[in-house]
């Protein structure tokens, strides 16, 4: 608190409230839980190849077996919905998406702006409103394999069962390029103060 | 990648390779953070389960629909090399001439039937999604005869909430009533156009696109319906094979 205090101090008012910040960690949070035990259930049966297709290491899988990742996956699918769910209904009601992801005046900037701050800046939107779809697309490929029968329009949209589980799967690299990408377009933009506006712990040393 | 990397912010001026450094170093923190947590969560699997699989089963049984037939597929569209074997511990062979099936429990008529008597009800056949725990799935067509047609004729005490499936080899299940009684909940004697083989359960399997494969007994030898989940002598509760150990007793679809 005292680090957002700072912030504060220094720049008038933070640039994120706390809502976007207690989003942001819950939504990494259940990631994680999704993702770690999602590759657990993923050895069960491996999307491609099958039982022998190539597995995953176990170090950094959540569950031990396969229950036991499926234990994770459907308790974490709930702090991941949920999350993704208020937050939704608060950037509406509140008008943030207005103004909080990608617009026209970023994409005329990429086109035009010869000020690399500026241009950054852009992609940095660019990139964090891209990953709002992805997660989508988890979650609506994820409920089609979790309840195929109740929701086989799910299953049909997608194709079929194999292009459903390779779309939910391909979700996983896409998060976790996002997050690197989007860790490094968020400090070129933003700096120290941004990665500190974001961060509830203090990070420099001086 | 250093060309990547954002010029030394200036409120840091004594600290030139700030930036990348703690960047590796947070990505060393992530990776430790990562694995540290990930073991650490997996030893609470089983109390994650005990505080959300009775919300998930709530919901699930919420969106179950009993009057709802589960979209079928035309029999083009079968997958005849999609569908893998599990088995728990053998094959039993079972004699279809000798060979009964048994309902009894919280029933009025408890019967027993020959597997020419149960190939007298009408014959149901449907191409349905079959769905296993591991992750893979097919589309197969199964033939066979209502559980419903066979629990109307036992006659279903007003009590009867669960029906437990034994089978020849040693394995049992249980389902709760809704989805047991569903018109596409078949005990089935064909695949695929065949008669059903062995290793799929022959003569007598269930076959039911609601729930997950490991609820799909194969070699069902004796139906006991229940007002309760039993125990065994130690008072442990016998939901079924996998289901104790571990796995989701609801396991809907």
């Amino acid at each position: 608190m005292t680090a957002i205090a700072k912030v504060k101090s220094t720049q008038g008012r933070s640039p994120l409230t706390l809502a976007a910040k207690v989003f942001h960690w819950v939504n990494v949070g259940s990631l994680f839980i999704m993702i770690a035990s999602g590759l657990q259930i993923y050895n069960a049966n491996p999307v491609f190849g099958g039982r022998a297709g190539w597995h995953f290491p176990f170090v950094g899988l959540l569950g031990g077996w396969l229950a036991g990742g499926r234990h994770w996956h459907f308790a974490g699918m709930w702090l991941f919905s949920l999350n993704l769910l208020w937050y939704g209904v608060y950037i509406l009601a509140t008008r943030r998406w207005r103004h909080r992801y990608v617009g026209a005046n970023d994409l005329k900037a990429l086109q035009l702006s010869k000020n690399p701050k500026r241009r950054i800046y852009a992609w940095h939107r660019v990139v964090y409103t891209a990953i709002v779809p992805v997660l989508l697309l988890a979650l609506l490929s994820g409920i089609g394999m979790y309840k195929p029968a109740q929701f086989d329009w799910i299953v049909n949209l997608f194709g079929d069962w194999f292009a459903l589980r390779v779309v939910h799967f391909l979700t996983v690299p896409a998060v976790l390029i996002f997050t690197w990408v989007h860790s490094l377009l968020a400090l070129k933009a933003g700096g120290d103060r941004l990665i500190q506006a974001m961060v509830p712990w203090p990070l420099s040393k001086s | 990648m250093s060309s990547d990397l954002p010029p030394p912010s200036t409120n840091l001026p004594e600290d030139e390779g700030l930036p990348r450094r703690s960047f590796l170093r947070f990505a060393g923190y992530t990776a430790f953070g990562w694995i540290a947590t990930a073991t650490g969560l997996t030893l609470l699997e089983s109390p994650i389960n005990t505080l959300f699989e009775p919300i998930n089963q709530r919901v699930e049984a919420m969106i179950f629909n009993p009057q709802r037939l589960i979209p079928e597929f035309p029999l083009t569209a079968i997958e005849p090399d999609k569908l893998i074997v599990n088995s728990f511990r053998l094959t039993p062979i079972l004699d279809p001439i000798t060979f009964r099936l048994e309902i009894t429990g919280a029933v009025a008529n408890p019967v027993s039937l020959s597997l020419q008597e149960i190939q007298r009800f009408p014959k149901v056949s449907m191409v349905i999604r079959h769905v296993c725990v591991e992750g893979w799935a097919a589309i197969v067509q199964w033939g066979g005869v209502r559980l419903a047609d066979l629990l109307q004729l036992a006659q279903l005490k007003p009590t009867a909430r669960y029906v437990y499936f034994e089978s020849a080899d040693g394995y049992f299940g249980s389902w709760d009533l809704a989805s047991a009684t569903h018109p596409q909940t078949l005990l089935a004697y064909e695949k695929n156009g065949s008669p059903l083989p062995v290793e799929n359960g022959a003569p007598l399997r269930l076959a039911s696109p609601l729930k997950l494969g490991y609820k799909q007994s194969k070699w069902v030898t004796r139906i006991v319906i229940t007002e309760d989940f039993l125990r065994a002598q130690n008072n442990q509760l016998m939901k079924g094979y996998w289901e104790d150990l571990g796995y989701e007793w609801y396991a809907g679809l």
